[in-house]
C-alpha cells in the first residue's frame, strides 16, 4: 500500500505540476456555473413567460386563463397553435398551455381533459404552472362533480365560486424552476469536465508506455496492477475535488439551492466518477497511441454529453435521438438528479443508481478484458 | 556468489526465436559485456532478467533465487538502465530519481542523501532543480543512469547507455562505471561499441540470433582466433593489382580492397609476409606502408558472425 501511495503522489505532481491542468480541472466546472447563471438568471423571482392557446372559447377556459394571469410571477401571453414550438424552442417563452376544444365539456363530464403544457425545461417550469393549474381545475371538477351532471347546478355553483377568493396558499409553492435548471446546467457542465478530467488521467498510462517511464517503473517492485490501481484511484481523488469544488461554489458562493440533500448530490455525483473512470479505461485499453485514445475519447465525450442533456435539456431533441440517450450514462444520472429534485428519496432512485453502477462495472470489465489481452507478456497493460 | 544465472534461457515471440537457449553465470563484482548487432537479442535478454518479459523456456536466478517465484526480491536488487531513456519531463532531476528511488522503499533523509548522492555521481548536482527538456542527450542519459542507481542495487543492468552521447558525457558514464564497480556493484553492459565493451568488460559474450557463440575474457576471445592474423599492405595504384594471383599464396584466406590499403586475412602459422610483398615488387606496385595488425575483439566479432558490429 505505501507504494501505492507514493505512486499517488507522483500522480498528482505529475499532473498538476503544469498549473494549466489544474485551472481545467477544477477552474472549468466553477465557469460552467457562471455560465449557467448567465443563461438561467440569477434572481429567483424572475416572470415566468407562459403562452396561452385557447381553441376552447368557453366561459370556463378564459376564466381560466384569467387565474392563470393573476398568478405572482406570471406573464401570460395568448398565441397561435403555429408559433408554440418556435416561440418554445427560441426561450421567448417558458411554457404553454393549450386549452383543446373540448375542455370545458370535459370538466362538466366530471373528467377534466383537452389541456396541454408543453415546455422545453422540463418537469420544474411546468410543474409550477401545473401544480396551480390542477389545484383550480379540481376545484371546478368538484363543483361539477357536486352539480351531478346538472348544467343548471353546475353554473350556479360555478358563478358563486368565481365570486369567492382563491383560496390557495401561494407561499408554499416556490418557483423553483429557476434554481433547478442552473443546478441542472451547471451539473451537466461538470459531467463533461469529469469525463475530460478522467480521460486525461487515463490517457497518463498509455502516455508513460510511449515514454517507456511505465517500463522502468515495472523493472522496480511495482507491480502493473499496483500501477493501475494508483492511476484510478488518483482519477476518483480528482473528481471528487472537481466535486467538492463545484458544489461548494454552488450553494456557498453562487447560493444556488439544490433542491435536495448536498450528500445524495455529492453521493450521487460520485457513483459517475466511477463510471467515468471505468469509461476512460475501457476507452484507453483499446488505443495503441495516447492520441488514438485522446482522439476517441473525445470522439465519445463531446457527443455523449450532447445527446444526454448535459448542455440543454434532452426534451427538445427527436424522440429517437431520446432514446438513444437511454444508453448514455450522463442521461441515468441527470434524470436521477431531476427525480431526486422533485423530492423523490434516496431509496425511491434506486434503479437509477443500479444502472449507473452497471455502467461502471461494464466498463471496467471491458477495460480489465482488454487490458488483459493486449500483450503476451507478463504486463497487465 | 553468482549474482546472475541463466540456464536454457529462451524467449519466443510467436514462432520467431529472439533468445535461444542462453546459459551464462555472472560473478560479483564483474564488469559483463554483452556484445551483438542489432537485434541479436541483447534486450531481450535483460528485459527477461529484469522482469519486464515472460521467458517461454529455462530458469533467471537472482542471487541464487529464481526469478518467477520471487519477483519483488529480485526486482528489488536489480537497477536497470533502460535502452529508451526513461524519465518523467515535468519532473525535474531530482524529483525523477527521488520518485523511482522512493518505488523501491526508500524514504526521509536517507532518500534524500542516495538522490543526491546518485547526482552527484553522474555529475548533474548543478542541475538538481532543471527540468530534462533542457538537458542534452547525454545528460538525459546520466539521469537515466542515475534513476537507476539511487537504491543501490547489487546489479546494475545497462542497455546501451551509450547511444548517441557525446564524447565527454561518454567518458563521465564509462568511468562512473567503473566507479560504480570499485563500489561492489555487478555489472551487465550492452553495447555497440567495441572499444567500450574492450575498455571496461572484465568479461564478454558475444550474442547473435539469439545465441551465445562466445563467451570468455578478452583474452580468451581473442585467442580464439589467433590462428588468423591480418597484414594490411598500402600501396599507391590498384590499376594493375590481381587479386586472384594474391590469392593462391600459401595461407592467405581472404583479400580485401579499401581504398589504397589491402587487406589480407591469412594463417598465422604460415611465414608468407615475403612472398606476398614479392608478389607486389614483382607486378612493379610500389608499396608504401606494411602493418600486421594484432587481433582484437572486432576481427574476433568478424571471424565468429561474419558481420562488423555496426553494420
Ligand atoms: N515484442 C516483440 N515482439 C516481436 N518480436 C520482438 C519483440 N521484441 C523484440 N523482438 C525481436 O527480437 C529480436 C531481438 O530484439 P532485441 O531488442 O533483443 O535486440 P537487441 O540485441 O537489443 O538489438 P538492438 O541493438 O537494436 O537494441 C529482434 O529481431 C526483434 O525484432
Ligand atoms: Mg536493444
Amino acid at each position: 500500500m505505501k507504494d501505492v501511495i507514493w505512486l499517488i503522489k507522483n500522480l498528482f505532481k505529475v499532473t498538476f505540476k503544469d498549473k494549466k491542468k489544474l485551472f481545467f480541472t477544477v477552474g472549468l466546472p466553477i465557469i460552467g456555473i457562471l455560465v449557467s447563471i448567465l443563461i438561467y438568471g440569477g434572481s429567483n423571482t424572475s416572470t415566468l413567460h407562459v403562452g396561452i392557446v385557447n381553441h376552447d372559447h368557453s366561459m370556463i377556459s378564459s376564466n381560466t386563463v384569467k387565474f392563470i394571469k393573476g398568478l405572482d410571477h406570471v406573464q401570460v401571453k395568448e398565441i397561435k397553435a403555429a408559433d408554440v414550438e418556435d416561440k418554445v424552442s427560441s426561450g421567448q417563452l417558458d411554457c404553454v398551455v393549450t386549452f383543446d376544444k373540448g375542455y370545458t365539456q370535459s370538466i362538466q363530464n366530471g373528467h377534466p381533459d383537452h389541456v396541454n403544457i408543453v415546455s422545453i425545461k422540463g418537469a420544474t417550469v411546468t410543474g409550477f404552472v401545473k401544480s396551480y393549474l390542477n389545484q383550480y381545475i379540481d376545484n371546478i371538477n368538484d363543483l361539477s362533480l357536486a352539480g351531478k351532471g346538472d348544467q343548471e347546478t353546475f353554473h350556479r355553483l360555478y358563478t358563486d365560486y368565481q365570486q369567492a377568493p382563491f383560496k390557495m396558499t401561494t407561499g408554499t409553492l416556490n418557483d423553483t424552476s429557476k434554481n433547478n435548471d442552473m443546478t441542472y446546467q451547471a451539473i451537466g457542465f461538470l459531467l463533461m469536465f469529469m469525463l475530460i478530467a478522467a480521460g486525461n488521467l487515463s490517457s497518463m498510462i498509455t502516455q508513460e508506455k510511449e515514454g517507456r517511464t511505465y517500463f522502468r517503473l515495472l523493472s522496480t517492485p511495482i507491480d502493473s496492477k499496483k500501477y493501475v490501481l494508483s492511476n484510478i484511484i488518483t482519477n476518483l481523488l480528482i473528481m471528487i475535488g472537481q466535486i467538492i469544488v463545484t458544489l461548494i461554489f454552488m450553494t456557498k458562493v453562487f447560493h444556488i439551492q439544490l433542491s435536495m440533500p448536498v450528500w445524495e448530490m455529492f453521493v450521487t455525483l460520485i457513483l459517475f466518477a466511477l463510471v467515468a473512470v471505468g469509461l476512460s479505461l475501457a476507452v484507453i485499453a483499446f488505443a495503441t497511441s495516447s492520441a488514438a485514445g485522446n482522439a476517441m475519447l473525445n470522439l465519445i465525450v463531446t457527443p455523449s454529453c450532447l445527446l444526454s442533456g448535459c448542455f440543454f435539456p434532452s426534451g427538445i431533441m427527436p424522440e429517437t435521438v431520446q432514446k438513444i440517450a437511454h444508453f448514455l450514462p450522463q442521461t441515468w444520472l441527470l434524470d436521477t438528479i431531476d427525480k431526486l429534485q422533485q423530492g423523490q428519496h434516496f431509496s425511491q432512485v434506486y434503479l437509477n443508481i443500479f444502472i449507473l453502477l452497471a455502467f461502471a462495472c461494464a466498463f471496467f470489465l471491458i477495460a480489465v478484458y482488454k487490458f488483459g489481452r493486449n500483450n503476451n507478456v507478463n504486463n497487465f497493460i | 556468489m553468482k549474482v546472475l544465472e541463466m540456464k536454457h534461457l529462451t524467449r519466443k515471440f510467436g514462432d520467431f526465436i529472439a533468445v535461444d537457449n542462453v546459459t551464462l553465470a555472472i560473478d560479483e563484482g564483474e564488469i559483463f559485456g554483452f556484445l551483438g548487432t542489432n537485434g541479436a537479442g541483447k534486450s531481450t535478454t535483460i528485459n527477461m532478467i529484469a522482469g519486464l518479459l515472460h521467458h517461454t523456456k529455462g530458469e533467471i536466478r537472482i542471487l541464487g533465487k529464481d526469478v518467477t517465484k520471487n519477483k519483488k526480491f529480485a526486482k528489488s536488487h536489480i537497477g536497470m538502465v533502460p535502452q529508451d531513456i526513461a524519465i518523467y519531463e515535468d519532473l525535474t532531476a531530482y524529483e525523477n530519481i527521488q520518485f523511482f528511488a522512493g518505488l523501491y522503499g526508500l524514504r526521509g533523509q536517507k532518500l534524500k542523501e542516495q538522490v543526491e548522492e546518485a547526482l552527484k555521481f553522474v555529475g548533474l548536482s548543478d542541475k538538481a532543480k532543471s527540468f530534462p527538456k533542457t538537458f542534452s542527450g547525454g545528460m538525459k542519459r546520466r539521469l537515466n543512469i542515475a534513476c537507476a542507481i539511487a537504491h543501490r542495487p547489487k546489479l546494475i543492468i545497462m542497455d546501451e547507455p551509450t547511444v548517441g552521447i557525446d564524447p565527454q558525457s561518454r567518458n563521465y558514464i564509462l568511468s562512473s562505471v567503473r566507479k560504480l564497480n570499485e563500489m561492489g556493484c555487478t555489472i551487465i553492459y550492452t553495447s555497440h561499441y567495441m572499444e567500450e565493451v574492450e575498455e571496461i568488460c572484465s568479461r564478454i559474450a558475444i550474442i547473435d540470433h539469439g545465441k551465445i557463440i562466445a563467451e570468455g575474457t578478452k583474452e580468451q576471445l581473442k585467442a580464439i582466433i589467433t590462428n588468423t592474423k591480418d597484414i594490411w599492405i598500402g600501396i599507391n595504384s590498384t590499376d594493375t593489382l590481381d587479386l586472384s594471383q594474391l590469392k593462391l599464396i600459401n595461407g592467405v584466406k581472404e583479400v580485401k580492397v579499401e581504398e589504397d590499403v589491402i587487406k589480407i586475412n591469412s594463417s598465422a602459422d604460415v611465414n608468407n609476409l615475403n612472398t606476398i610483398i614479392q608478389y607486389f615488387i614483382a607486378a612493379g606496385i610500389e608499396i608504401r606502408t606494411v602493418e600486421e595488425q594484432a587481433p582484437n575483439l572486432d576481427t574476433v566479432f568478424l571471424t565468429l558472425t561474419g558481420r562488423n558490429l555496426r553494420d
